[in-house]
C-alpha cells in the first residue's frame, strides 16, 4: 500500500533541457567559446563603445554651440554636419584636408611599394651580396619615431617661412622653395622612408612562403617569364599586397607627427591634424564629425580587407614548410642591386640620424666650427628656460624613459597575448561570427587616428560609469588604450600564426591527457614563440614612438620620451629635441635587436610568424 | 576495427567523435560500456580524459619538441614519473624502429619516420583505443606495406583496440577484424572484412568493397539479354531488381558445376598481369570482366562458356535478397 501511495518517480527533464547540459558540458571543458565570449566582450567595451561615445557626440549639441545653432545643449542636432559638409568653412575643415590626406596616402603607398616591394623582391629572391645584413637594415627606418624623418627634413630644408632657427641649406644662402620644405611633397617622402620596412616585411615574407615548384611548374608548361610572374605569383601576392596596402593607408590616415611638424607652417591641413585643430579649439562637434568620417573610411577599408581575404582564403596556406629557395641571378647587376639597397639604407638612416646628431652637437646647425657637447650634458643651458640643463642632466629624462618603457612594455605583453589568443579563438573556435567580430574589430584601430582613439576613450572613461571609476590621468587608461591601438599588429599576427599551425598539434596534445591550460602553456604558446614575439615587439617599438595618444592621455606625473620630445620642439628648441628623439631611436633599436638575439628570432622574417 | 568509405563521408569525423574533439548532435557514444558522450544523458567526457590515443593524418608532431619529448609527453600529463618515463618511451620507440632518432626534432625526419613517432607517441601512454586516421596515407607504396604489417604485428602486441579511417580497401580488408563500410555519413554494413566480401549488405559495399568491383547487372525487360538469361535461372526466389558478379568469380574454360549458371560468351580482350589474367568478355548483350589465375588459352574473338555460381542478388531498394547458395544452404 505504502509503494502505492508513494508520488510517481519524477518525470525525467525534457529533451531540449538535457541537450542543453549536454552543450553546456561540452563548453565548460573547451574554453575557447567562452574566451571568445569574453574577447567579443573586452573589444566591444574598449573598441567600439568609445566609438559610439564619439557618435553621439557628434548628433548632440555640444555646450557653447546654443547660440549658433539654436538648440539645446544635448539635443539631437544635424549642426554639425552642415558645418563640416555644407557651410562656408567646409572646404577649409573637411574638402581640402579630404584630398590632401589622399594625396599624402597614395603618395606613401606608391613610395612604401616602390621601395619596400622592390627591396622585398631583391632580399629573398636574388642572389645580391649581402643579403642578410640588408634584411636587417632595411627594416631599421621602422625602428625610428616616424617624424625623426620630419625633424631631419627640417633641419636640412627648413626655409624662413616659419619662426626659428633655418635649415642647413637655408644657412648656406641657398633658398630652400617653400614646395620643398613644407607641404606634401617632404610629407610623403617622409613617411614613405618610415613606412617602406612595413611592405618589405610583409612581401618579403609572402615571398619567401612562395613554393619555387609553383613558378617551376608554369615555367615548364611553357608560361614565359613575365606571364609566371603575372598568372602565378602575383596571385599568390596578393594577399600580402593588399595587406600591406591597407596597412600603410590606414597608419597614414592616423599618421599625426608628421603632418603637424611639415604641413603646418604652410597651412597644409590633412584629416588627423585638421581633427587635432578642432579639438585644440574645443569644437568638440566638428571633431567628432571629422572623426567619424575617418573611422568611416576605416571601416570600409576593413570591408574591402575581409572580402578580399575571403577570395584568397583558398591559397593562404601555400607552401609552408617544403617550400624550395631559388634565386635569381642577377650575374653583372648583383653590386649594382646591392649598391641600391645600401644607397636606401643611408638615406633611410644614415642620413637623417647623422643630421639629428650632428645637429644636436652643434650650437649653429651642422656648423662644425660650434661644436659642442653642451646640449646633452651641460649643468646649465643659458636661454633655455622651459629646460635649462643638457638632457642628460636632470631626472626628466630618465623619469620619461622608465615610464616609457614600463607603460609601452606592459601594453605590448598584453596586446601580445591578446593577438595570440584572438588568433586562436579565429582559427579554433567554432562560432564564424565571433570569429569575424574578433578579426575586424580588432583591426579597426589600426584605420582610427590615435588622437581620435584617444579622445573618444578619454570622452568614455574620464567619468566615473557605473562600477568603473573615472580613469583619466591614470597609467592604467595610458597602457589600455596604447594597448588596444596597437592590437592590430598582434591579432593580425596573432591569426596568421594560428592558420598556419592549426588545430592538430593542440588536439593530438588534448589528446594525450593535457588540459586547456597545459595545452596552451606546453604546446600552444611555445610553439608561438616567434609569433609572441614579434606581437610584442612590433607594438613595443611602435609605442614607444607613439605620441598622439599619449599626447591626450599624460598628465604632468606621466611623462613620456615622446611628450618630452615634442614638447621641446614646441619651445624651439631645436637641438634638446633633436636629442631627445635620438635617444628615443636608440632605445628602440637597442630594444628590438637585442630582443632578437635573446630569442634568436628575426624581426624580418617575423610579422607572423 | 576499419571504418571504410569514399572521401567525405564522414569517417574522419565519426573518428573524431570517439576521440571527443567533435559532438553528436544526437545520441551517445560509449567505449567498453562507458559512456563518452550522451546527448540524451547529457554526458560528456572531454577528450583529456577519455585515455585514447589519436594519430592524425598530418600526424602532428610538436615541432618544438625533440622526439623523446614528443613521446614522453603524454606520460608526463598521467604524472608518470621520470625513469619511468624514460623507459616507456624508448621501449614504444623501439617498437616502431626510430629509437636511434630519440633526441632529433621532427622537421628532422623522413615522412615514414614522422608517422611512426606519432605511433609511438600514442603507444606509450598505452592506450585501450587507438585511433588512426589514414595512417598510411602520406607514405610510399614500399614503405606502406611494411608499416601495414607492422600496425598488424603492433596491434598483436599491445592488445589495444585499433579503430583505423581508410579509403584503401586493400588496407581495410588486410588489416581489420571487423570493417565499417560508410557512405554520406550512414553506416552501409559492418562485418569481418572477408564476410563483408561475400555477402555485401547493399549494391553500394558490392560494388566498393572488391577490386576490380563488382559488375552490377539491372534486371531489366530486355528480351534476350543476359538479364533475361540470370532471371529465368533465379525463377521460384525472390524477383531480384539486379544482379552482382564478381570478375574473380566468373569462370571460364571449366564444366560448369550443377546448380551454376552458364551462358555463352565472346572474347574481346585478354590482359595477362603476371599472376593473374584479366579477360573482357561479351555475354549476350553486356560486357563483363572475368579474372582468372589460370592460363587463358582462348583468343580475342573465340566464343566460350562462362558460369558462376557466385550470383548476389539485390532488391529495388539496393539491398541484398538471399543469395542462391544461402537459400541451397538453407534447405
Amino acid at each position: 500500500m505504502a509503494v502505492r501511495t508513494k508520488a510517481a518517480p519524477p518525470p525525467p527533464p525534457p529533451l531540449r533541457r538535457r541537450r542543453l547540459l549536454y552543450r553546456l558540458r561540452v563548453l565548460r571543458h573547451d574554453p575557447t567559446a567562452v574566451l571568445g565570449l569574453i574577447l567579443v566582450g573586452v573589444l566591444a567595451y574598449l573598441v567600439v563603445a568609445p566609438l559610439v561615445a564619439v557618435l553621439s557626440d557628434a548628433f548632440r549639441l555640444q555646450y557653447g554651440d546654443e547660440v549658433h545653432a539654436g538648440q539645446q545643449p544635448g539635443e539631437w542636432t544635424g549642426y554639425y554636419l552642415w558645418r563640416v559638409f555644407r557651410s562656408q568653412v567646409s572646404g577649409l575643415l573637411f574638402y581640402e584636408p579630404l584630398l590632401n590626406t589622399l594625396v599624402v596616402s597614395l603618395g606613401t603607398v606608391l613610395f612604401a611599394l616602390v621601395v619596400g616591394g622592390g627591396m622585398a623582391w631583391m632580399v629573398t629572391r636574388t642572389n645580391v651580396p649581402g643579403r642578410r645584413w640588408l634584411a636587417g637594415a632595411l627594416v631599421v627606418p621602422y625602428m625610428l619615431p616616424s617624424w625623426t624623418f620630419s625633424l631631419a627634413w627640417l633641419t636640412l630644408f627648413k626655409n624662413d617661412r616659419a619662426g626659428g632657427q633655418v635649415g642647413v641649406l637655408q644657412a648656406q644662402g641657398i633658398r630652400t622653395p617653400d614646395w620643398l620644405a613644407y607641404g606634401p611633397l617632404p610629407i610623403v617622402v617622409t613617411l614613405g622612408l618610415h613606412y617602406y620596412p612595413f611592405v618589405f616585411l610583409l612581401v618579403g615574407n609572402a615571398l619567401r612562403r612562395i613554393d619555387a615548384q609553383l613558378e617551376d611548374s608554369a615555367r615548364i608548361l611553357g608560361a614565359p617569364r613575365r606571364v609566371v610572374v603575372r598568372r602565378i605569383v602575383a596571385p599568390l601576392m596578393l594577399p600580402a599586397l593588399s595587406s600591406a596596402v591597407l596597412l600603410v593607408v590606414g597608419r597614414v590616415l592616423g599618421t599625426f607627427g608628421t603632418p603637424y611638424v611639415l604641413g603646418l607652417p604652410a597651412d597644409y591641413r590633412v584629416l588627423s591634424t585638421g581633427l587635432y585643430q578642432a579639438i585644440r579649439d574645443r569644437s568638440t562637434g566638428v571633431a567628432s564629425v571629422l572623426t567619424a568620417v575617418i573611422v568611416i573610411i576605416g571601416v570600409l577599408i576593413v570591408f574591402c580587407d575581409a572580402r578580399l581575404l575571403r577570395e584568397h582564403r583558398r591559397f593562404v596556406t601555400v607552401g609552408g614548410k617544403g617550400a624550395m629557395d631559388r634565386l635569381s641571378d642577377l650575374r653583372t647587376w648583383r653590386w649594382p642591386a646591392f649598391a641600391l639597397g645600401a644607397v636606401i639604407f643611408v638615406v633611410s638612416v644614415v642620413v637623417p640620424v647623422l643630421t639629428l646628431l650632428l645637429s644636436s652637437l652643434t650650437r649653429t646647425p651642422m656648423d662644425l666650427s660650434t661644436l659642442t657637447l653642451s646640449y646633452w650634458f651641460a649643468d646649465s643651458l643659458p636661454g633655455a628656460v622651459g629646460f635649462p640643463h643638457g638632457i642628460f642632466r636632470g631626472s626628466e629624462l630618465w623619469t620619461a624613459a622608465w615610464n616609457s618603457l614600463r607603460i609601452v612594455g606592459l601594453a605590448s605583453v598584453i596586446c601580445a597575448v591578446a593577438g595570440l589568443l584572438i588568433g586562436y579563438v579565429v582559427v579554433r573556435g567554432s562560432a564564424p561570427r565571433i570569429a569575424a567580430f574578433l578579426r575586424q574589430v580588432s583591426f579597426l584601430p589600426y584605420l582610427i587616428p590615435g588622437i581620435a582613439f584617444a579622445a573618444a576613450s578619454l570622452s568614455l572613461f574620464a567619468v566615473a560609469r557605473g562600477p568603473v571609476p573615472a580613469l583619466y590621468g591614470t597609467t592604467f587608461l595610458l597602457i589600455l588604450v596604447m594597448a588596444v591601438t596597437h592590437l592590430p599588429y598582434s591579432s593580425r599576427s596573432g591569426i596568421a600564426a594560428m592558420t598556419q599551425l592549426g588545430r592538430d598539434p593542440e588536439e593530438a596534445a588534448q589528446i594525450a591527457g593535457a588540459n586547456w591550460w597545459q595545452r596552451m602553456r606546453r604546446i600552444v604558446f611555445p610553439i608561438q614563440k616567434g609569433a609572441l614575439v614579434t606581437g610584442i615587439v612590433l607594438p613595443f617599438i611602435s609605442g614607444l614612438k607613439e605620441l598622439s595618444i599619449v599626447v591626450m592621455l599624460t598628465t604632468t606625473g606621466t611623462e613620456l620620451l615622446t611628450t618630452l620630445s615634442i614638447g621641446l620642439v614646441d619651445y624651439g628648441y631645436t637641438q634638446l629635441a633633436n636629442a631627445v628623439v635620438l635617444v628615443i631611436a636608440l632605445v628602440s633599436f637597442t630594444m628590438t635587436y637585442l630582443t632578437q638575439r635573446l630569442t634568436k628570432s628575426s624581426l624580418a622574417s617575423g610579422l607572423g610568424g | 576495427m576499419c571504418l571504410l568509405g569514399p572521401s567525405g563521408c564522414g569517417k574522419t569525423t565519426t573518428l573524431r567523435m570517439i576521440a571527443g574533439l567533435e559532438q553528436p548532435s544526437a545520441g551517445t557514444i560509449a567505449v567498453g560500456g562507458r559512456v563518452l558522450d550522451s546527448v540524451e544523458q547529457g554526458v560528456y567526457v572531454p577528450p583529456e580524459k577519455r585515455g585514447m590515443g589519436l594519430v592524425f593524418q598530418s600526424y602532428a608532431l610538436w615541432p618544438h619538441l625533440s622526439v623523446r619529448e614528443n613521446v614522453e609527453f603524454g606520460l608526463r600529463m598521467r604524472k608518470v614519473p621520470a625513469p619511468e618515463r624514460r623507459s616507456r618511451a624508448e621501449a614504444a620507440l623501439k617498437m616502431v624502429h626510430v629509437f636511434d632518432a630519440m633526441d632529433r626534432y621532427p622537421s628532422q625526419l623522413s615522412g615514414g619516420q614522422q608517422q611512426r613517432v606519432a605511433l609511438a607517441r600514442m603507444l606509450a601512454v598505452d592506450p585501450e583505443v587507438l585511433l588512426l586516421d589514414e595512417p598510411l596515407s602520406n607514405l610510399d607504396a614500399r614503405l606502406r606495406l611494411e608499416m601495414r604489417a607492422e600496425l598488424k604485428r603492433i596491434h598483436e602486441e599491445s592488445g589495444a583496440t585499433i579503430v583505423f579511417v581508410t579509403h584503401d580497401q586493400l588496407e581495410a580488408l588486410t588489416m581489420a577484424t571487423h570493417v565499417a563500410v560508410m557512405n554520406q555519413g550512414e553506416l552501409q554494413q559492418l562485418a569481418p572484412p572477408m564476410e563483408m566480401y561475400a555477402r555485401p549488405a547493399n549494391r553500394f559495399v558490392a560494388e566498393f568493397v572488391g577490386s576490380p568491383a563488382m559488375a552490377i547487372v539491372d534486371a531489366g525487360p530486355a528480351p534476350g539479354g543476359l538479364a533475361a538469361s540470370l532471371l529465368a535461372h533465379v525463377q521460384g526466389h525472390d524477383r531480384p531488381a539486379a544482379f552482382g558478379i564478381r570478375p574473380e568469380a566468373l569462370h571460364l574454360g571449366t564444366p560448369p558445376p550443377p546448380g551454376a549458371w552458364s551462358g555463352p560468351a565472346t572474347v574481346e580482350a585478354v590482359l595477362p598481369a603476371g599472376a593473374s589474367w584479366t579477360v573482357r568478355l561479351r555475354v549476350l548483350d553486356t560486357e563483363l570482366f572475368a579474372v582468372t589465375h589460370t592460363p587463358v588459352e582462348a583468343a580475342p574473338g573465340d566464343t566460350v562458356t562462362c558460369w558462376t555460381d557466385q550470383l548476389h542478388l539485390f532488391d529495388a531498394a539496393g539491398l541484398r535478397l538471399p543469395a542462391l547458395d544461402d537459400v541451397a544452404a538453407r534447405a
